[in-house]
Parts: C-alpha cells; sequence; structure tokens
C-alpha cells in the first residue's frame, strides 16, 4: 500500500540526487563547459546572407505575400523564387523592426545554445563519466567553432540535434513523445530547408537499426519502438509539406545538394581546409572517434550509421560540421567512456567519491560560479553583439557599409556588378532605393549558369568584360586587393570612381556622364565609422548559403 | 557433425603446392590489372624539370645553385633527388617517355605487391584479398602515381613494412636490408622521413607476432640507427633534413601548391580514399580489432592525408596488408560460419584453374590499354595537349635567351625546355625557392596589387599563359599583344609592347582571330 507522502518524498530524493549530481566536481565541469559554450554561439552577425533574408522579410511583411521572383537581381529577376525560409524572414523583419537586430542576435544565440544542450541530454542517457561527458561537450562545442553564430542554419542545428534526442528517447524509453516530431517538421520546414537531414537522420536509424539488428550489433532497440519511427517518419514528411511551396520544397532541398555550381563555387559548401586551425578540432575530433570505435569495438547500429553519414557530409562541406557536431558527439562522449571503463575497470571508475564539503556550501560555489559566468557573458559577449548597429565599424570591416552610404547619394537607381558575398548586404541597404545587383546568396535562385558566369568575372577571365557589360552593369563595386579590382585598375575602359579600405567601385568610361556619379567623400566627422576603417584582406570572396 | 577430410601427404601436398599457385595467380592478376592504373604519360607537371635536372647532372654534375630561374632562390640547391633524375634522364634517353612511364608504373605496382607480402605469414591471408587489397588501393592512389619521386618513396614505405612485418615474425636479419634501402632512398626522395619515422613507431610500438615469441628490438634499433646515418651519404649532407624540414613546414608552400592541400571530398578519386578508409574501419571492427601498431600507422596516415592530399597514396599503401589481413579475419570470423555445408568446387585446385582464366583475361585487357599508351605518338600527343609544346617551339625560334612568364605548373615544362640562359620564371621546387620568391611568384599569377612593378623590375617581356586565363586577361589590359595561340594546349605567348599604348580600347577576346597560331 503506498500513502500520499511516498511520491513526494521520491520526488525530493530525485530533486536531491539531481542537485548533488548538479554540485559533484563532473557536474560543475559539465555545467562550466555549457555555460561557456554560450560564448562562441553568440556574435554580431557575420554570416552574408542574413542581410537578404532580412530585407526579404521586410518585402514580405510590407507586401503580405511572398515574392513570387527575385526582387534583388537585374540578372535572373525573372526566376522564380522558393522561399523556403519565408517564416525565418518573417521573424528577422517583424523582430528587427521591434527592437534591432539585437533580439535576432539573442535568439539565434539561444536556438543554437539549446541545440548543444541537447547534444548533451542525448549523450547523458548512457550515464557517461562526468568529466567525459563534459570534455565531450568543449571538443564539440570547440569543433563547430567555424559554423557557430547568429544565421538561420542554426535553426536546423537544433532542430536536428533536437530530432535526435528525441528518436533517441523513444527507441529506449518508448513513449508518446516521438510524435512532437511532426510539429517539429511542420515548423521546421517553413524556417529552413535543412528539415530534409532531419528526416533523413530518422531514416538512417530506421535502417541501421534493421540492419543491425540482422547482424546482431550491441544494443539493438526493440523491433517494435523502432516500427513505430516509420509512421511518424511518414507523417513528419507530409507535415514537412505544409508550407508554401508544398511538395516541391522537398525537392528544392535537394537541389543545393546536387548543384555541382554551388559545391564548386561556395567555400561554406567546399571540403573542410584541415590546414585551418579553426577546422583542425573537427578533425581531432573525427580522427580519436575512428580510433575509439577501433579500440572499443562496441558500437551501436545506429550511432555507426549516424557518424558515416554525417562525417561523409562534413568532409564534403565545412558546412555540416555541425550536423556532424550534433551527431557524433554523444558517440564520441559513449565512446571515450567505454575506454575509460576498460582501462580502469568499473569498480574504480564507480568507487566512492571522496568527503565533500556540505550540500549548501556545494550549491552556494555553483550559483557563485554559474553567476558569474553569465554575467562575464552577458557584459562581455552578448551586450556589444546586440548593441552592435549595420552601420557601426565591425560590420563596416566586413561589408560595404561606407560604399553603400556612398552609393545612397547618387539619384538614380543602379544596376551594380558586386561580390557574392556582398550582394546581401547591397540589396539589404540599398533595394529600396532601386538599385540591383548581379548575384546574392540565394544561389539555388541564382542558378548554376549565372554563378559560373561570375565566377568567370572573378577570376577575371578573358570574357570578363562582355559579362559584365552584356548584363547592364551600371558600376562595379568589388572589395579592394582582389584581382578584379586590380585588374579594372589598369583598364582605361574603366574608372576608379570611389574607394575605402574594404570597397572599391569602377564605372564604365563611356557610361560615367550619364550616371552622374557624385565625388566619392574625402572626409568623414571625427567617431565616424567610415574614419575608422582599416581593412587588411578581403573578407566576402565566397560567401556562406543558408 | 562436421566431417573432417583426412587426405593422404602426396594429395595434400599437391593441395598445398595447388594454393600458392592460386595465391601467385591472385597477386600477378591484380598487379597486371594495376599496371593498367600505374602506367601513365607525363601526367604531373614536375617530371619536367626533374628531367631537365637530370640531363644537366648528367654532363656537369649536381649544380650547387638553381639552374634555370632567374628569380633568386633563397636556398642552394640541395640535389635531394639527384638519383631519381639521373635515372629518369637515363630512361628517357635509353626509350623515350614511354620507357619512364613504364619503369615508373611498374615500381608502383611492385610497391603495392611489396606491401601486400608484408601481412603476417601465420594469418594465411588467400591470394583473393591479397588482390582485393592491391586493387583497391591501386585504384585510390592512381592519381598520385606515375612518372614522380613520390613513387620512389612508396616503394621505400612498402619495403620498410615488410621487414617490420618479417622482424616481428622473429626473422630479425631482415632489418639489415634497411641502411641500404636508405642510402638509396635518401638520395632519390625526400620521402625517406616517412620510413625513417615509421621504424621509429616500430621501435616501442609494434608486438610479436609470432606467439610466446620476445621482440629483438635491439638489432632494430640498430638498424634504425645505421639507416639515420647511411641517409647522411648524400650530397647535401645534414643539410638534407633543412631542406626536407622547409619542405614540410613552409606554410606558402602547403596554400599554394595544391597536393599539399585538404582534399576535395566532391572529386569522386577522394571519395574512393573515403570508401577505402571505411572499408578499413568496419574490416578492424569486424575482423577482431587492429594491432597496436597497424591501428596508429593507418591513423596517421589518415590525419596526414586529411591535411595534404598528396598523401592519399602513403594511406592506400598502408591500407594494402591491413585489407588483406583484417578483410580475410572478418572473412572466416563473420561470414564463412555461415556457407559451411554450401561450397560449391571451392577446393584450391578449382580457384587455380579460375585465377588462371582469369589473369589471362585481365594480361590481354591491360596489354590492350598500357600499349598504346607507350607508341612515342601517344607521347608527343600527350605532351603538345597537356604543355605549351606548340608556345615554346615558337618562343625557342622568336624569343631566345629572353626572360618568360608562365603559371607555375608550366614552369618546370619551360625548365626543359630552355635549360639554358635562367630564362624561366618559377616553377614547383618550392622549398628551394623559398617564400620570398613564392609570393613575388604569386604578386603576378593573382593579380596583387604590385603585379606589373614584378613584371617590370624582373624584366620580363614575353609570356606563356593559359589562353581562359587571369593572367591573359591582365598583360591585355597593359598593352600586351598576342604574338601566336597554341589552341591545343590552350596557351598564348604574349609580348609587352615597347611603348606602352595611351589606350586598350577592347577587353581580350579568345578564341582570336587576329593571332596566328603557334
Amino acid at each position: 500500500m503506498t500513502t500520499m507522502a511516498e511520491p513526494v518524498v521520491r520526488a525530493h530524493a530525485r530533486s536531491r540526487r539531481w542537485l548533488e549530481e548538479l554540485v559533484s566536481p563532473g557536474g560543475l565541469f559539465v555545467s562550466a563547459v555549457m555555460i561557456l559554450a554560450l560564448f562562441p554561439v553568440t556574435s554580431i552577425i557575420r554570416d552574408p546572407d542574413f542581410w537578404w533574408h532580412l530585407r526579404a522579410g521586410q518585402l514580405i511583411v510590407d507586401n503580405g505575400a511572398l515574392l513570387g521572383t527575385d526582387p534583388f537581381t537585374y540578372t535572373v529577376s525573372s526566376h522564380a523564387w522558393t522561399m523556403h525560409e519565408w517564416l525565418s524572414e518573417v521573424f528577422f523583419a517583424v523582430v528587427q523592426r521591434a527592437g534591432g537586430l539585437g533580439p535576432i542576435v539573442l535568439v539565434l544565440s539561444v536556438v543554437t545554445w539549446i541545440g548543444i544542450v541537447c547534444i548533451l541530454f542525448r549523450a547523458a542517457m548512457r550515464a557517461p563519466n562526468r568529466f567525459v561527458l563534459g570534455f565531450g561537450m568543449l571538443l564539440a562545442v570547440i569543433a563547430g567553432y567555424p559554423i557557430w553564430g547568429p544565421r538561420a542554419q542554426m535553426i536546423t542545428f537544433c532542430f536536428s540535434a533536437l530530432t535526435l534526442l528525441l528518436v533517441e528517447r523513444h527507441l529506449v524509453r518508448g513513449g508518446r513523445a516521438i510524435w512532437l516530431l511532426v510539429p517539429l517538421f511542420l515548423v521546421w520546414s517553413n524556417l529552413h530547408s535543412g528539415f530534409i537531414i532531419g528526416l533523413g537522420f530518422i531514416a538512417v536509424v530506421v535502417v541501421a537499426e534493421v540492419v543491425g539488428g540482422r547482424l546482431g550489433m550491441p544494443d539493438s532497440a526493440s523491433a517494435a519502438r523502432v516500427r513505430t519511427l516509420i509512421p511518424v517518419l511518414i507523417v513528419s514528411a507530409v507535415a514537412s509539406m505544409v508550407n508554401p511551396n508544398g511538395p516541391g520544397i522537398l525537392l528544392y532541398a535537394f537541389q543545393t545538394q546536387t548543384s555541382a555550381a554551388q559545391q564548386a563555387l561556395i567555400l561554406e559548401w567546399h571540403s573542410p581546409d584541415f590546414h585551418d586551425w579553426n577546422v583542425l578540432p573537427f578533425g581531432i575530433m573525427l580522427v580519436s572517434l575512428v580510433a575509439l570505435i577501433t579500440a572499443n569495438r562496441h558500437l551501436r547500429a545506429r550511432d555507426a550509421a549516424l557518424v558515416l553519414v554525417t562525417a561523409a557530409l562534413a568532409l564534403q562541406s565545412v558546412r555540416h560540421i555541425a550536423l556532424f557536431v550534433a551527431a557524433a558527439t554523444p558517440v564520441w562522449i559513449n565512446q571515450a567512456d567505454l575506454l575509460l571503463l576498460r582501462r580502469r575497470g568499473r569498480a574504480a571508475v564507480q568507487r566512492r567519491p571522496a568527503a565533500m564539503p556540505p550540500l549548501r556550501l556545494r550549491v552556494l560555489t555553483f550559483a557563485a560560479l554559474a553567476v558569474t559566468l553569465l554575467a562575464a557573458f552577458v557584459a562581455g559577449r552578448l551586450a556589444p553583439a546586440m548593441r552592435t548597429q549595420p552601420g557601426a565599424l565591425v560590420y563596416a570591416q566586413e561589408f560595404p557599409v561606407c560604399a553603400t552610404r556612398w552609393l545612397a547619394t547618387v539619384h538614380r537607381p543602379l544596376n551594380i556588378f558586386n561580390q557574392y558575398g556582398e550582394g546581401g548586404f547591397l540589396s539589404y541597404q540599398l533595394s529600396s532605393k532601386g538599385d540591383k545587383v548581379f548575384v546574392f546568396g540565394d544561389a539555388a535562385l541564382m542558378g548554376d549558369a549565372l554563378l559560373y558566369r561570375y565566377a568567370a568575372v572573378e577570376a577575371v577571365q578573358p570574357s570578363w568584360e562582355s559579362i559584365i557589360r552584356g548584363a547592364g552593369t551600371d558600376i562595379v563595386l568589388f572589395d579592394t586587393g582582389t584581382p578584379l579590382a586590380n585588374l579594372l585598375a589598369q583598364s582605361t575602359r574603366w574608372k576608379n570612381v570611389y574607394h575605402d579600405p574594404l570597397s572599391v567601385a569602377f564605372a564604365p568610361v563611356d557610361k560615367l556622364a550619364g550616371l552622374q556619379l557624385p565625388p566619392p567623400p574625402t572626409s568623414y566627422p571625427a567617431g565616424d565609422p567610415c574614419s575608422q576603417l582599416k581593412v587588411t584582406a578581403s573578407v566576402n570572396g565566397g560567401a556562406q548559403n543558408q | 557433425m562436421n566431417a573432417v577430410r583426412i587426405l593422404p601427404t602426396k594429395e595434400l601436398e599437391r593441395e598445398r603446392r595447388a594454393a600458392r599457385r592460386a595465391r601467385f595467380t591472385w597477386i600477378a592478376g591484380a598487379a597486371l590489372l594495376t599496371l593498367a592504373l600505374t602506367v601513365q604519360p607525363f601526367r604531373d607537371t614536375d617530371v619536367w624539370w626533374h628531367l631537365a635536372l637530370g640531363q644537366l647532372i648528367t654532363t656537369h654534375g649536381i649544380p650547387a645553385q638553381e639552374p634555370f630561374s632567374f628569380l633568386a632562390a633563397a636556398h642552394p640547391w640541395v640535389g635531394q633527388q639527384w638519383l631519381y633524375e639521373v635515372l629518369l634522364a637515363g630512361l628517357v634517353g635509353a626509350g623515350g617517355a614511354a620507357l619512364a612511364s613504364a619503369v615508373m608504373g611498374a615500381v608502383a605496382v611492385v610497391a603495392l605487391v611489396t606491401a601486400a607480402l608484408a601481412v603476417p605469414r601465420a594469418a594465411r591471408v588467400g591470394g583473393l584479398w591479397l588482390a582485393v587489397g592491391i586493387v583497391l588501393s591501386g585504384l585510390v592512389m592512381a592519381q598520385v602515381v606515375g612518372v614522380r619521386g613520390q613513387v620512389i618513396s612508396l616503394a621505400g614505405v612498402a619495403a620498410v613494412l615488410f621487414v617490420i612485418t618479417r622482424w616481428r615474425e622473429g626473422r630479425t636479419g631482415f632489418v639489415w636490408l634497411l641502411p641500404g634501402l636508405f642510402l638509396v632512398w635518401a638520395n632519390m626522395h625526400a620521402g625517406f622521413v616517412v620510413g625513417l619515422a615509421i621504424l621509429a613507431v616500430a621501435l616501442p610500438l609494434a608486438r610479436p607476432l609470432a606467439p610466446a615469441t620476445t621482440l629483438a628490438r635491439k638489432p632494430l634499433a640498430a638498424a634504425l640507427g645505421v639507416s639515420l646515418l647511411a641517409t647522411l651519404v648524400n650530397p647535401a649532407g645534414v643539410g638534407l633534413y633543412g631542406y626536407v624540414a622547409e619542405t614540410f613546414m613552409n606554410p606558402t608552400i602547403t596554400q599554394v601548391v595544391t597536393e599539399w592541400m585538404s582534399p576535395d571530398f566532391h572529386n569522386v578519386w577522394v571519395q574512393l580514399f573515403e570508401a577505402e578508409v571505411i572499408l578499413l574501419v568496419v574490416l578492424w571492427v569486424i575482423g577482431g580489432g587492429p594491432d597496436r601498431f597497424d591501428a596508429v600507422l593507418a591513423v596517421v596516415a589518415l590525419a596526414a592525408t586529411l591535411q595534404a592530399q598528396r598523401n592519399v597514396s602513403l594511406f592506400a599503401l598502408i591500407a594494402v596488408p591491413q585489407i588483406a589481413l583484417y578483410g580475410s579475419r572478418a572473412w572466416r570470423m563473420r561470414i564463412a560460419p555461415h556457407l559451411r555445408g554450401r561450397r560449391i568446387a571451392n577446393t584450391p585446385r578449382a580457384a587455380s584453374l579460375l585465377a588462371v582464366a582469369a589473369i589471362t583475361a585481365v594480361a590481354a585487357g591491360v596489354a590492350t590499354t598500357v600499349v598504346p599508351r607507350l607508341t612515342p605518338s601517344a607521347s608527343a600527343a600527350f605532351e603538345s595537349s597537356r604543355y605549351p609544346k606548340a608556345a615554346a617551339d615558337f618562343v625557342s625560334v622568336h624569343f631566345a635567351h629572353d626572360r618568360l612568364y608562365t603559371a607555375d605548373s608550366w614552369g618546370g615544362y619551360l625548365a626543359f625546355r630552355f635549360p639554358q640562359g635562367r630564362v624561366v620564371f618559377l616553377y614547383d621546387e618550392t622549398a628551394i625557392f623559398g617564400s620570398a620568391a613564392l609570393q613575388r611568384y604569386l604578386d603576378v599569377h593573382l593579380l596583387r596589387s604590385d603585379w606589373t612593378s614584378v613584371l617590370s623590375s624582373e624584366g620580363v617581356q614575353h609570356a606563356i599563359v593559359g589562353d581562359n586565363s587571369q593572367e591573359a586577361s591582365a598583360f591585355h589590359e597593359i598593352g600586351w599583344t598576342i604574338d601566336c595561340h597554341d589552341a591545343i594546349s590552350g596557351s598564348l605567348v604574349m609580348s609587352a609592347p615597347s611603348v606602352p599604348p595611351s589606350k586598350v580600347s577592347a577587353p581580350l577576346a579568345v578564341p582570336t582571330t587576329a593571332a596566328t597560331a603557334c
């Protein structure tokens, strides 16, 4: 017979155990890592594509409808636009109008961090050593560093991690929470086209569990729970079609993966460069995971499949490192934990902990640590990132802020041949004036033909001028020090009409009179970002793509 | 209950001989098949300056300074590959490019077969698994072999793996092959340091392959020490190691030279490497786990390949014996038990006959593939299409002894065509040129802000450039004219104007109708 007090006592005991766990040395380490993870995921907006997403959102809100064709370029303005991120764009526009860029930075940083928390929960389900857990999470946060930052792709990272957490929870514990995936995909397919990855993850897990069960691989999930995933997958796929683009959204998601031009020309789709210190932690995580799996020789089928798929994706394109981190981190932690158990023996690992200070003192210590780290985060990272506005010096060092100020003074609309990674910023700043760009970061909308034409100009192939003039360009705005800028500086058919430390502009001599360009500013007021601008290298040669 | 077949001694011996024949036939078939991949024309752009240098050394000895370029090289000439270069010049002199292609292709195959024979004898790995290892790794390394010094290093690494396995089996005498190997290797290619590194890893990590024995580590340590000393017997002496360090550590080289960059996993050949890595890890896991030394070797080679794609061949070579060994083990542990009672004429004799039939077909196929590549006309056609042969012919008639600009990938060819008078800008012996010269080249190649001043300060009046290159567009903008167009290789000969024009009225048009053919 149970009394009313027993559940209360059990709940109290659970809370106390949880608290003990949290303020244990291992718990403190994990907590510190998770708070420190807030630092790299929070920054100013460095994603060049953010700006055209924001402008597109503003146009959707103003028009009350999605945009049918491309409004930003003078090259592919007839191309039909599949607005696969319309909900994110509307969200950006509404929030920006209400409170500037700050809240967007905050929300996207928190979304990324929630994704990392989902990874932690998935890893913690197998109750690993807390120091291994903390170290694995630290490695994951460092490995994902090249990708972190406020950008729509982080929605896919977060939802991927959440999908994997729900699937794992279902396979281990069962229950009906797995059906939460259906509304998740309904929202996800309207926020970002990466939802296809989530569907892919579920399919990979199902196939791996079926095959792994037949091969006798260890720790297979129950067949009934695996079977439940099939209707969940089907209903989620159907739910993802509930968006303005209908079932076509599924095909669109594959387009970017299969576009040869995008894979070849866009930096973010390139394979990781392991000479880059930012990418090296990913390499260390990958190679050490191979070593751990080999040493343990104990791997669940779904873990093996997820690691294989996401490692292959990450080796193909640096942007997929985030997916590798989402899928492989719990496997890394589990494998490291297994190795530790083998080396030290379970008894040694589970030996009685040394005497510790009273719980209250440890809770106070924990609270002090957490508050200090959070305060440092808010004051040192979050608040500065949220305060920074598009005209600020840090943005002026990455985007053509000063050049757009000058272009905004030109009375007539211009067709601007631009750097790929700056098309979004130029559209955000100048499209309301009627200016159009040659290319911007929605590569699928641009199409492979335009991307190849752009690449020919950027590489200064002999056809460069016929491409620029043939498109109807009024002015070329490019980063200083690039081959095109240095070539134009030598050409007698082009005239330098503007320059600052980041950007330089040239106009065709034969069109110059008609353009009525104002003279470039000779000086700026003291304290103006354009007076302090100092850029040493080209920053937007390639671009990231949502 | 499984029936046990007891064979008379004679029949047993016959079956053993048949099994050995089958093993040999599988290996020979795989080697022949791989030959079709490794016999290649002069695809590597460096082969030309190595050849030019070999010819120079044959007549004048090893030069003290870089001999072909008008740029100031940062370091004295090391002559590290002098023996390979002399060998290359000798082969080309004796039998043309075809002989060099055939010999270097054969060296690559020998490397693969030697690596395959580095499996422990006691493991009794069947010929089929050895053949799988050879052919798969041959495919993976196909893009980075051919006529190039790196192939010598592959053979060296394979020999080191072979010696280590024999040593681990208790046959210690094999280690004394190493000093001679390193003496030759250190004079042929800088990759000998990889061999030394493998030995240094084996010394503490390797375990004996024969049960209940201990490894005689002292002889290997002694052989390693003597080998280290043997590497100093080369024209540069201990300076050789400075050259090697410059090659491996110079950040400009690793950023500029394609094969020192990380692999591009969109490339189908790199995807083959990826597949081989996955296969090896799977075989390790299901084959009972790898030996510690094998695992360390493969993981380090994997990490090295992620850093520099040229190391894909090193990984592939190291993978040959491991795929054979762990594949064979995995088969015996996981698949063979399920096939008991379903054997279909799987006797060594039947296998032997099958293998002989297969090898005959493979030999015929390889002969029809490889032989046409080795004719003089095929070599000449390849040279004309890949290198600016006609453009260089034009230059030799009209601008002999004048300084030439060209992209680094063609610099080696021009060094071969114009070995006298230092008319070449830069070629890919980057460790000798050093960062300063490389940066001057990049100033022009990447059209950096001072590109025109580099051309004028170096007194460059002519160029052989790609007809679709940025240099062609840029030179045109400063008034250079096209002397001729080599449409086969896609190159232009361009010259600076005697008086810079005040205006260039139109952009460069390619294909150009005005320019004559070279």
